[in-house]
C-alpha cells in the first residue's frame, strides 16, 4: 500500500528545495564537467548542515532515525537542482551495510562520521557491465583484497567502501591509501574512479549466499534513493519544457500550442507521475518482503523518465537546447549517469521477472 | 478493522454470494436478452442489500454514503464478471444528472428508484455522426413547436439504446450563436414516436451500440433540464459526475499474471518464454507501468478518505493502462503463435487474450481518445495553450462545413 507524505514529510520536500534552489546553480555546475576530481562544494556543504547525511541512519550513531522516505523526498529536490556530488546515496548505502552487517564495533567507527558527512562512503559491487557479478573482479585471500574495482561512483573522494569481493563476501575497507584512477567520465562531479587493491586489509560483513543478498538489498536501497532524484530531474525538465512551449512562439503562436509538442509534454506528465507514485510506494516498503519488487518497478519507471525527459526537453528546445551555456546538457549526462550507477534497467528488469515468475523468494 | 476495512469485507462476502447466481459461470451461453434478464436480477438484488446508490442521497432510495465506499464496492464486484454492464452508463451518468437537474422532483424520484432497481434503463445521446470529441459542434436540432419542443436529427455510439427507457440529450435549440452557446439540455422518452433505434455491430462482434434517429419527435418544456442555451454546462456536469469510479491499471483487460503463466508455458526457441528477453522486457515494463497506477490509485483513496480531494494525476489511469493492454495483448497473442488464432466471440476481454486485443480500440476512443485526454492533461494540468480552433466565437451557422 502507498502512502500520503505527512506534514513532516511535506516540510522537509519544501526546505530542501528552498535550500538546494538558492546554493546550486548550473553555473557553478558546468565547470565541473571539464574537471576531473572536482565535486559542488556548496552542495555538500548543504548536505551536511542539513542534516540530510543523518537523516536515515541510527540515532545511537549520530543518525535521526528517519527512512528512506524523507531521504527519497531530500533525492528528489537534489535531482531537480542537480546534485553536485554522489556522496548522498553512496555514503548512504555504505552506512546501511554498516548498520544491517556491521559488528558494533564497526558501526561505533563508522557511522558516526557518516552521518556528520565528514566521512565519504561508497559501493564497489559491480564487474564490468554486471552491477551484481557471480563472479567479482576483486579477490579476497584470507582477509586480503586484491584486483581492481572499476568505476564506483564516489570512489575519488570515499573514505571507505564496501566491496563485494570473491566468495562471495561483503567486505568493509578502509580507503586510507588505496590507489584510485580517477574515470574520465561525461558526467565528471560523479567522481568515479577505479579503486585498485593490493593486499588491502578487510573487515567482513557477510559471506556466501548471504552477501549476494545483503548486496542486492543494499542495491535495492539506493537504486530507490536515486529513483527519487531521477524522478526530481524528470519533473523540471517537464516543467522546463512547459515553460518554453508557452513562451517561445512559432508561426504566430506559441509551439506548445501544436499537439507535436503539447502531447509530448503530457506523455512526459505521465511519466513523470507514474515514476514518483512507484517512488513513493517503494520507499514505504522498506524492510517488507515486496521490498525488492517495488525498488525494480521504481528504478525502472524512474529511469524511462528521467532519460525520456531529457531526450523531449531538448528536442523541444530546438537548437538553443544544445548549447552548452543553456545546460539541458547536464540533465542528459545525469540521466544517463544515474541510469548507469546502482544497475542498469537490463538488471532490473532481470530482478523484476524473477521475482514476478516466482524464481526468486 | 476500520469503518472502510469492515464495508470492504461485507462486499466482499456479498458479491462471494452472488457467485452461484450471477457469476460467469451462470452466465455462460446465454443470449444477450437473457443475460440483460439475469442482470435486472442482479440490479434488484444489489439494490435489497445496499449496495446500489451507493454515494446517492438516501431520500432517492441510494445508500448515503461517500464516494470511496462505492469504490471499494465496485473494485470487489470488478472481480466476478457479474451482469451489470447493462446499468453502468444509465447509473453512472443520465440518473445522476437527472437527479441534480430534474425539475419535476416526484418525477425523478421514480425514475431514480426503478433505475437502481433494474427497471429501468437510461442512456446518454451526446455523440454524433459529425462529431464526438468535439461536442459542442452537434448538429442534432429541437426547435419550439407550440409549448414544446420538437427534435430532428441523429445520435451514434449511444450505448445500451435498445434497451432504454429514456435518455439525456443535449440538441442545438440556437444555431445564430457560437456553438457552445446554443445549446439545451432534455430527457427524452426513448419510446415517443419517431424515435428509432439500430445497433451497430461492432469489430468484436456485439453490438451494445446504436444509432439513434429522431424524426418530429415531439417533447414538452418539462422534460427540459437546462436553460434555453445553457446546455453544454450540464453536459459537461454529466461528463464530471463519473470521476470517482473504480480503476482497474490492467485498462479492464486481462491481469499481467496471466501473461507471466503463458510466459511460462510458452516455448520460444526451444526454451520457456519467460527466459526470454524480449518477454521479460515487455513484463517488467508492464509491471512497473501498472504498479505506478496502482500507487497512484491506493494514494487517490487515501486523498478521499482523508476529506481531501485527489490530485489529477488519476487522469493518466485510461490512457496509459487501455494503450498497453491493446499492446500486451497483441505480444501475448504473438506468444501464442498459430495457436493465437483462437476466438471466442463471448470470451471476456479481462481472461482472453483475443478478446482483449480486438476490444481494445473502443477503449482507447470511448470516454475521451487517447489525444483528447493528452489536450486536457497539456491544457488543464500544465497549462499549455489550447489548439488552433477556427470555429471559436462564430455564430454555428457561419462555420464551415
Amino acid at each position: 500500500m502507498s502512502i500520503l507524505y505527512d506534514e513532516g514529510q511535506q516540510a522537509i520536500a519544501t526546505e530542501s528545495r528552498r535550500a538546494l534552489e538558492a546554493r546550486v546553480s548550473k553555473d557553478e555546475l558546468l565547470p565541473l564537467l571539464q574537471t576531473q576530481g572536482a565535486y559542488h562544494q556548496p552542495f555538500w556543504t548543504t548536505a551536511k548542515e542539513q542534516g540530510w547525511t543523518a537523516l536515515a541512519l541510527p540515532e545511537a550513531h549520530g543518525g535521526l532515525a528517519l527512512g528512506l522516505i524523507e531521504l527519497g523526498l531530500i533525492a528528489h529536490q537534489a535531482g531537480r537542482t542537480l546534485s553536485g556530488a554522489p556522496f548522498l546515496t553512496s555514503s548512504f548505502g555504505a552506512a546501511k551495510a554498516i548498520e544491517l552487517y556491521g559488528s558494533d564495533e564497526q558501526k561505533a567507527r563508522w557511522l558516526p562520521g557518516l552521518a556528520s558527512g565528514e566521512t565519504i562512503g561508497a559501493i564497489a559491487f559491480a564487474a564490468g557491465p554486471d552491477p551484481l557479478p557471480a563472479e567479482p573482479a576483486v579477490t579476497l585471500t584470507g582477509d586480503r583484497l586484491t584486483g581492481i574495482a572499476g568505476a564506483v561512483s564516489g570512489g575519488l573522494s570515499a573514505d571507505v567502501a564496501v566491496v563485494l569481493a570473491s566468495g562471495p563476501a561483503l567486505v568493509l575497507v578502509d580507503l586510507t591509501g588505496v590507489e584510485r584512477t580517477a574515470v574520465d567520465s561525461f558526467d565528471n562531479s560523479r567522481c568515479i574512479a577505479d579503486l585498485s587493491f593490493a593486499d588491502t586489509p578487510t573487515e567482513t560483513l557477510a559471506t556466501g549466499e548471504a552477501a549476494r543478498a545483503a548486496a542486492l538489498h543494499i542495491l535495492a536501497l539506493q537504486a530507490v534513493v536515486t529513483a527519487h532524484e531521477q524522478t526530481g530531474g524528470a519533473e523540471v525538465l517537464m516543467e522546463i519544457a512547459r515553460d518554453y512551449a508557452v513562451t517561445r512562439k512559432a508561426f504566430g503562436q506559441p509551439i506548445g500550442a501544436f499537439q507535436s509538442i503539447k502531447h509530448r509534454i503530457a506523455e512526459l506528465y505521465g511519466l513523470v507521475e507514474l515514476a514518483r507514485a512507484n517512488c513513493i510506494h517503494a520507499a514505504s516498503r522498506e524492510g517488507q518482503a515486496d521490498f525488492i519488487t517495488a525498488a525494480a518497478a521504481a528504478r525502472l519507471s524512474a529511469t524511462e523518465a528521467y532519460d525520456t525527459a531529457a531526450r523531449d526537453c531538448v528536442q523541444i528546445h530546438g537548437g538553443i537546447g544544445v548549447t552548452w551555456e543553456i545546460g539541458l546538457h547536464l540533465h542528459m549526462r545525469r540521466a544517463r549517469s544515474l541510469a548507469l550507477e546502482q544497475g542498469s534497467s537490463f538488471f532490473w528488469e532481470d530482478v523484476l521477472v524473477d521475482r514476478l515468475a516466482g524464481d526468486e523468494a | 478493522m476500520s469503518d472502510l476495512e469492515a464495508w470492504r469485507a461485507k462486499a466482499a462476502a456479498w458479491c462471494e454470494s452472488m457467485v452461484p447466481a450471477f457469476g460467469k459461470a451462470a452466465r455462460k451461453g446465454l443470449s444477450v436478452e437473457d443475460d440483460l434478464a439475469l442482470g435486472r436480477r442482479y440490479q434488484k438484488a444489489k439494490f435489497d442489500a445496499g449496495f446500489a446508490g451507493i454515494n446517492w442521497p438516501v431520500d432517492l432510495g441510494g445508500q448515503g454514503l461517500g464516494h470511496i465506499e462505492k469504490i471499494t464496492f465496485e473494485a470487489e464486484e470488478m472481480k466476478h464478471g457479474f451482469p451489470n454492464v447493462y446499468f453502468g452508463i444509465s447509473l453512472g451518468m443520465p440518473v445522476p444528472v437527472l437527479m441534480q437537474f430534474g425539475p419535476d422532483r416526484d418525477f425523478v424520484k421514480e425514475r431514480v428508484l426503478k433505475a437502481l432497481q433494474g427497471e429501468e434503463i437510461w442512456c446518454q445521446l451526446f455523440s454524433e455522426p459529425s462529431g464526438g470529441t468535439d461536442l459542442a459542434g452537434l448538429r442534432t436540432r429541437a426547435e419550439t413547436d407550440g409549448n414544446g419542443w420538437k427534435v430532428n436529427g441523429q445520435k451514434v455510439w449511444t450505448s445500451w439504446a435498445q434497451y432504454s427507457d429514456y435518455g439525456v440529450i443535449v440538441v442545438r435549440t440556437d444555431p445564430t450563436v457560437a456553438k457552445h452557446k446554443g445549446l439545451t439540455y432534455f430527457w427524452v422518452d426513448m419510446k415517443a414516436p419517431g424515435v428509432t433505434v439500430r445497433p451497430i455491430k461492432l469489430a468484436g462482434g456485439d453490438s451494445h451500440v446504436n444509432e439513434v434517429f429522431f424524426d418530429d419527435v415531439k417533447i414538452s418544456d418539462d422534460h427540459r433540464m437546462s436553460p434555453v442555451g445553457g446546455g453544454f454546462a450540464v453536459a459537461l456536469a454529466t461528463l464530471m459526475i463519473e470521476r470517482y469510479v473504480a480503476t482497474d491499471s490492467a485498462g479492464f483487460g486481462p491481469h499481467l499474471d496471466l501473461f507471466v503463466d503463458l510466459a511460462k508455458e510458452v516455448r520460444l526457441n526451444g526454451r520457456p518464454a519467460i527466459e526470454d528477453g524480449r518477454i521479460r522486457q515487455q513484463i517488467a515494463r508492464n509491471y512497473a507501468m501498472r504498479a505506478g497506477l496502482d500507487s497512484i490509485n491506493v494514494r487517490a483513496r487515501r486523498m478521499m478518505e482523508a476529506g481531501m480531494t485527489p490530485g489529477p494525476e488519476g487522469s493518466l489511469n485510461k490512457l496509459v493502462a487501455v494503450r498497453s493492454r491493446q499492446k500486451l495483448s497483441e505480444l501475448a497473442l504473438d506468444l501464442q503463435g498459430a495457436g493465437g488464432f483462437a476466438f471466442d466471440e463471448h470470451a471476456s476481454p479481462k481472461d482472453d487474450w483475443a478478446s482483449s486485443w480486438i476490444n481494445a480500440p473502443t477503449g482507447r476512443i470511448a470516454g475521451g481518445s487517447d489525444e483528447t485526454l493528452l489536450n486536457t492533461i497539456a491544457e488543464r494540468i500544465l497549462g499549455l495553450p489550447q489548439d488552433h480552433r477556427p470555429d471559436k466565437g462564430i455564430p454555428f451557422n457561419q462555420i464551415p462545413a
